[in-house]
């Protein structure tokens, strides 16, 4: 049998999930606001109650963000000079014999894909409890619509890629999303440095 | 169908406040307790009940020191109109075929971005949390009616018409600028001013703002560009370099 090690927790996993399912309910009511998709009301029955949904989605999606903040920034501020290498052979995804510098729990990719997720999160949550909270107020209103729409064009970028290289590029790696584990010797090449510390 | 228009005369306005009135009594909204201000000026701002008021502008000018400027405060009925630009409710805000900037109390959200979205400060919202402003009594220009304020207006201080009309007969009067007849695609509410439209206060160029421009041009599409982009990305990645194994690893 495999000999398999952990890489995230149950807490860490559900996470994952909720903050996932948040941002999936947030685009797609966000692309109905966009794009005046009235046919959204099959799925949430009035504009009205989008709104409502779009709301609360964000209250989770920040919680969720808050919470990440403990498992994921330590380990993606962990920069060192292999991220330089890392970064040098693009990952390795656009060659197949690269060799890249060996790897933290989150390679060099994960944690910047992190750091921005960090940001736009807190970007795009502010400027949305400001538009919810603070109606009529113009200044404001307006700044945060405009950081809303970029954050979110950065992130709609951003996601799909994520989820790329989490299934269809990177066999195996979607497992960890639903059990938490990979196999050692899976991970002694991607994560050396990580196995290493484990003193595995 | 040609296009609508207020033609709004100060010059002609007596400050009667009978548009006011009128406008109250043909959209059944209920008056309001105010104090005295020591102006005659009253409402002192639009409300959610109030959809048009007549501004009392006092600017004594070198020959005359009393001179009181009376100047309509409304929803201007933008042809290029922000609050409709950046309504997220489909519906909620809309043009009606004669160019009126109308709204569906059912279909608002009661999110106010239209109040951002408004150059004239114009949309206020009720008890319920959704928009109220002026229509243009569209429910009467449908039928082929003046709004009421142009109905009841004593002076011909508010002429209502077609909007090339109203255009022609100003210039006709001499006024060579009509305030709002390019402004923002051109206004549904046209102003005959003697003056710079400043000493009326009114915005001299008035424009949806910056970012809602931005926003509507750049930023909009872009987010389905960038998210088809992203994905058409991905899949000519796994055409052109496949997934990453690991040789001895999960594989089986």
């Amino acid at each position: 049998m495999t000999q398999m090690v952990r890489k995230a927790n149950a807490f860490e996993i559900l996470n994952h999930w909720v903050i996932a399912i948040s941002f999936f309910v947030l685009t797609i009511s966000g692309f109905g606001f966009l794009f005046h998709l009235e046919q959204l009301n099959s799925v949430f029955g009035s504009f009205n109650n989008t709104k409502v949904i779009h709301n609360w989605a964000g209250v989770v999606f920040s919680v969720s963000l808050f919470f990440t903040l403990f498992y994921y920034l330590p380990e993606a501020l962990r920069l060192s000079s292999d991220d330089i290498g890392w970064i040098l052979k693009a990952g390795g995804y656009f060659s197949k014999k690269a060799v890249v510098s060996p790897q933290d729990k989150l390679n060099t990719g994960q944690k910047f894909y992190y750091l921005f997720v960090l940001v736009l999160g807190i970007a795009i949550a502010a400027s949305g409890f400001i538009i919810w909270l603070m109606p009529g107020v113009r200044k404001w209103v307006l700044l945060s619509h405009l950081v809303h729409n970029i954050s979110f064009d950065l992130m709609i970028i951003a996601f799909p890629i994520h989820i790329y290289l989490g299934t269809l590029a990177n066999p195996g790696t979607f497992r960890i999303m639903v059990y938490g584990t990979v196999p050692l010797e899976w991970a002694k090449k991607r994560h050396a440095k990580w196995v290493q510390k484990m003193g595995l | 169908m040609k296009r609508k228009a207020l033609l709004i005369s100060p010059e002609l306005c007596i400050g009667c406040r009978g548009c006011q009135t009128a406008c109250k009594s043909w959209n059944q909204l209920p008056g309001a307790k105010t104090t005295n201000r020591g102006t005659y000026e009253n409402p002192p701002d639009l409300t959610p009940d109030l959809y048009n008021r007549i501004r009392y502008v006092e600017m004594p000018s070198e020959t005359n020191l009393v001179r009181w400027l009376f100047v309509r405060q409304m929803c201007m009925h933008c042809d290029d109109a922000g609050c409709i630009k950046i309504c997220p409710a489909p519906g909620a805000l809309f043009k009606t075929k004669e160019g009126a900037v109308a709204f569906n109390k059912d279909k608002c959200i009661g999110c106010k971005l239209c109040v951002a979205g408004c150059p004239f400060d114009v949309p206020r919202y009720d008890e319920k949390d959704k928009i109220s402003k002026c229509h243009l009594c569209s429910d009467r220009i449908a039928e082929g009616l003046a709004p009421a304020c142009a109905k009841t207006c004593p002076t011909g201080a508010i002429a209502y018409g077609d909007r090339d009309d109203l255009i022609g007969k100003a210039q006709k009067a001499g006024y060579q600028k009509v305030y709002g007849q390019t402004d923002l695609g051109g206004l549904g509410a046209i102003y005959a001013f003697k003056d710079t439209p400043k000493i009326y206060g009114m915005d001299e160029r008035p424009a949806i703002p910056e970012s809602v421009v931005f926003w509507h041009r750049v930023l909009k599409p872009l987010a389905y560009i960038g998210l088809g982009g992203a994905v058409a990305a991905s899949l000519i990645h796994y055409a052109a370099f496949g997934p990453k194994r690991e040789e001895g690893g999960e594989e089986k």
